[in-house]
């Protein structure tokens, strides 16, 4: 795991942002770190329900991208200060009062990058 | 020196100062002369400091022993930056990284029970006393030296460093530390992650910025990657409002690694442009203290390199490895000039609302000299026209960046706007000249008056005067911007590089022409009579061919070396050279052995190779270790007790950013099946660096000798190189007058050229290389020999230049 501080990690969920879809669940991820690339969502995980790429939307900059269609060889740009909306789907995850999620990405750089952080939903 | 600082710079005695920093490598750099050689460079093209990281490990063998001798006198390559003018700024870390090997931590202290290195585990903060006492014997030996030296502005504690919980114990302790050895400059911290880490903890706060670490990315597609920096002032200002903006590092290059793509592409990739935007950006937002990391490139001689990178520490820098100036050198030459030619100290951000697609524009005011600067930088692929202000039309070549004035008076009129580029001036109380460098697509718009093209040839002027007072613009071509030096009150000009001192280095026949104020323009002619054709290398001739690890032979008695007990890695047995040699006695019943090893290794059984395999594998920032079983049948244990060596090639510690500087190396894992107790020994280095060496029969390791004579003068620089171009083996080991000065790996096709550090050169100089070989590519120990004997090594001149007086 590279050595960049939980707590800098954490500051990339926008926090107040976890909705409850029908089958899902949605959040707001911000780029407040440094300019860079997303090359692979591996798992979102909120409470203990598993959400796999295939689960995975994300919709940055005007577009919708499936988990599995980001990869090291088709990594998406995510800018300082650009916003980025995950849509997990297909499963019932969130529960009233507190939330734990868990998200783990890739960077062409870094490698595996996992968020952790607990939020109520919105 | 007393040094102080507000909001907008540094002040050295009361003055303000612009820092203008190149970092440097005095150990992969090694001695006296090369510093100083480097140091006179740097300050030739303007710099006024030298970043210094001082490396722990290389001074320190064991507990309480620092070496501060012969080549690794740091007083004097500190004496060599102040001799050239230059202020320092000291990194005696503990940690530094610099992709040296365990990051500066030296090998003693990474296996010490309760040490935890930099009081962290992964990203879990652990204080560890141990670990502090120790910094402590390193700051008692460092620090003074350090304090010797009054030109010393900046002094730097940890580096790159966070926690998942940032804890300020360790950081404050550091500080403290410093400050009780009598450290009084400015302490500062450098926040790999520009989120204003330990600002609270330092005096100044500072962070480094790569924009470009991927050489697969190209940042010219990719421009977003200046985000960081196009709102670095907010991010300074944020952190700590009352200390000046503070780049530690500031990208000027970048470094390269085993599985990387070779040093050509990346200066290739970086071009003259990413240093412009770079250190232009870096002024448009304020900063005032700027370090270009690296300035000079470097070599892994010994062990100095971690595992990630290879010999050449070239890292692309304005100069290169061997200390030539290169393309990015003169580019830093322009700007820096520029901010010796007006205080850029004191200036604030000015309100200025403009948009145009793949356009960066940032407006200053500046307080000093009256003015505004307008930042523009164009990331279109094709030359862009900008329209500023209603009136005023700019064209910017692709990927440039320019300062352009606004209503900036100087003595003899006023500069409406301008977009081109200031190179130098010279001025006194009623006079002044301005060089500019010359470009069909800028111009100079002085108040009052005509516009004046850009497009001019060398030494066009054109002069203004107002109440008695001149300007004059002289205009020069880049190619001969190049050449051109500011020294003091004077320019010099068509030198390929000049001293601090005024002496001109040239590598052909040049007439040089002077320039300043009192005497105008004068010549000289400067004829080469030292240099016969060199562009061509050549193929030295091999004295001698031997086999050289007699360590593999079986009647090697080895029962000196350190008998292991339970664990064989290179910490644990207090074995930290890159080579390790493993022997023991394996009995015939054992059917299988298991081994991971770091990096690459063979093994041999009674003297014959049963596998050689390279493990070295690094994924994401992360090792991947390898674990390989081999079975072993009757044929390979043909005796009772069968001979067991191991040879493990260590390539180096992690350097400690993203794994542990304490991962384990070199034979990490070894297990029998069945479970057997083997009682093993072990040794380091190569037995020619051991003063060990015999003929043996073992042809794996195999040493090729070649003399070569080198005519030392003491007003000729050159740089010379062996090349590997034609080599046909695939790994070896260089040695130069007996000192380990390279490793070639021809799988990773990084590097073929390898760099014969002055330091080491003497007038009759002996090249061993050791040629590590599989047992496939040995037919048999007589023909492969001989065969050796074809290898073809050349020797070549990168450059010469003669020096005049």
């Amino acid at each position: 795991m590279v050595v960049v501080p939980e707590f800098l990690i954490r500051r990339i969920y926008q926090k107040g942002s976890l909705k409850k879809l029908d089958n899902g669940a949605s959040l707001i991820l911000k780029n407040v770190l440094g300019p860079g690339f997303i090359s692979g969502f591996n798992y979102v995980k909120i409470n203990d329900i598993v959400y796999s790429p295939e689960e995975v939307k994300f919709i940055t900059n005007g577009e919708e991208l499936l988990g599995t269609e980001v990869s090291e060889a088709a990594p998406i740009a995510f800018r300082l200060g650009q916003t980025g909306t995950l849509i997990m789907e297909g499963k019932t995850s969130i529960t009233d009062g507190k939330n734990k999620i868990e998200i783990e990405a890739l960077n062409p750089e870094a490698g595996k990058v996992k968020l952790t952080v607990e939020d109520n939903c919105a | 020196m007393e040094v102080t600082y507000d909001k907008y710079s540094l002040m050295a005695d009361g003055k303000r100062v612009f820092i203008k920093s190149g970092a440097f490598h005095y150990f992969r750099t090694p001695g006296e002369s090369m510093a100083r050689d480097r140091f006179f460079k740097m300050k030739a093209a303007g710099y006024n400091a030298v970043d210094i990281y001082f490396n722990w490990n290389y001074h320190s063998k064991a507990p309480g022993e620092y070496d501060f001798s012969g080549i690794k006198d740091v007083r004097k390559v500190l004496k060599a930056a102040r001799d050239a003018g230059l202020f320092i700024i000291a990194r005696p870390g503990p940690f530094i990284n610099g992709e040296v090997n365990a990051g500066g931590l030296p090998f003693w202290l990474l296996r010490m029970e309760d040490v935890i290195p930099r009081n962290r585990i992964g990203t879990e903060y652990k204080y560890s006393e141990k670990y502090m006492k120790y910094i402590s014997e390193w700051y008692d030996n460092i620090i003074p030296i350090i304090n010797e030296f009054d030109n010393v502005i900046l002094f730097q504690i940890e580096n790159e460093y966070a926690t998942d919980t940032m804890e300020e114990d360790y950081m404050r302790e550091l500080y403290k530390m410093a400050r009780d050895r009598g450290v009084t400059c400015p302490i500062f911290h450098n926040d790999a992650y520009f989120a204003g880490l330990w600002a609270n903890c330092v005096d100044i706060y500072a962070l480094d910025l790569y924009p470009y670490i991927n050489p697969n990315q190209n940042w010219k597609q990719d421009n977003f990657c200046f985000d960081t920096l196009d709102n670095v002032e907010d991010i300074f200002r944020s952190s700590k409002e009352d200390s000046p903006p503070f780049i530690a590092e500031m990208q000027a290059g970048w470094f390269d690694k085993w599985d990387g793509s070779g040093y050509k592409h990346i200066r290739e990739a970086l071009g003259d442009e990413h240093i412009n935007i770079m250190t232009k950006t870096a002024l448009s937002q304020g900063v005032t203290l700027f370090n270009h990391y690296m300035i000079a490139g470097g070599t892994n001689w010994g062990n100095l390199a971690c595992d990630e990178v290879y010999t050449s520490y070239e890292f692309t820098a304005p100069i290169d490895e061997f200390g030539i100036p290169q393309s990015n050198f003169y580019k830093a030459k322009e700007i820096n000039y520029f901010l010796d030619s007006f205080d850029f100290t004191c200036t604030e951000p000015k309100e200025f609302e403009f948009y145009q697609e793949n356009i960066y524009a940032k407006m200053r005011h500046d307080n000093t000299n009256n003015c505004d600067w307008l930042f523009l930088r164009n990331m279109n692929n094709e030359i862009t026209e900008i329209n500023p202000f209603g009136n005023i039309k700019t064209k910017l070549k692709p990927y440039d960046m320019k300062i352009c004035p606004i209503n900036l008076q100087l003595k003899g009129c006023t500069v409406e706007f301008s977009d081109m580029e200031i190179f130098a001036r010279l001025h006194n109380e009623d006079e002044e000249v301005i060089f500019i460098i010359a470009d069909k697509n800028s111009f100079i718009k002085i108040l009052d008056n005509e516009i004046i093209s850009g497009d001019k040839k060398d030494y066009d002027n054109i002069k203004f005067e107002k109440n008695g007072k001149t300007t004059q613009f002289v205009f020069l071509t880049k190619k001969l911007a190049d050449k051109s030096w500011f020294l003091k009150d004077k320019v010099i000009f068509n030198a390929d590089y000049v001293l601090p001192n005024g002496a001109i280095a040239v590598e052909k026949n040049t007439e040089i022409a002077y320039f300043d104020l009192k005497n105008k323009f004068s010549k000289k002619n400067c004829i080469v009579t030292e240099f016969n054709d060199y562009s061509k290398p050549e193929q030295l001739t091999i004295s001698s061919i031997d086999f050289c690890a007699p360590e593999i032979d079986m009647d090697y008695n080895y029962s000196e070396w350190k008998k292991l007990e339970n664990k064989t890695d290179s910490l644990s047995c207090e074995l930290y050279d890159e080579f390790v040699w493993y022997k023991g006695q394996i009995p015939n019943s054992v059917e299988e052995i298991t081994l991971s090893a770091r990096h690459l290794f063979a093994v041999y059984i009674n003297g014959k190779e049963v596998l050689n395999r390279n493990s070295y594998k690094i994924e994401k920032l992360q090792e991947v270790p390898e674990t390989i079983s081999i079975p072993l049948d009757k044929k390979i244990l043909d005796k009772n007790l069968n001979e067991l060596t191991i040879l493990v090639q260590n390539l180096g510690f992690d350097k400690g950013f993203s794994g542990d500087t304490n991962n384990p190396r070199g034979l990490v894992l070894f297990e029998t099946k069945p479970d057997t107790k083997i009682d093993l020994y072990a040794e380091e280095k190569l037995s020619i660096e051991r003063n060990d060496f015999r003929q043996s029969e073992s042809p794996y390791l195999t040493k090729i000798t070649a003399k070569f004579d080198i005519d030392l003068k003491d007003n000729v620089f050159f740089a010379k190189y062996i090349s590997f171009e034609n080599f046909r083996c695939r790994r070896a080991t260089i040695f130069l007058n007996g000192i380990k000065i390279g490793r070639y790996i021809k799988r990773t096709n990084v590097q073929d050229k390898f760099y014969l550090i002055n330091e080491f050169l003497k007038p009759h100089n002996t090249l061993e290389i050791v040629v590590w070989e599989k047992d496939r590519n040995i037919k048999s120990p007589w023909g492969f020999k001989s065969d050796m004997k074809n290898v073809i090594i050349k020797i070549g001149t990168q450059k010469m230049y003669q020096l005049f007086k």
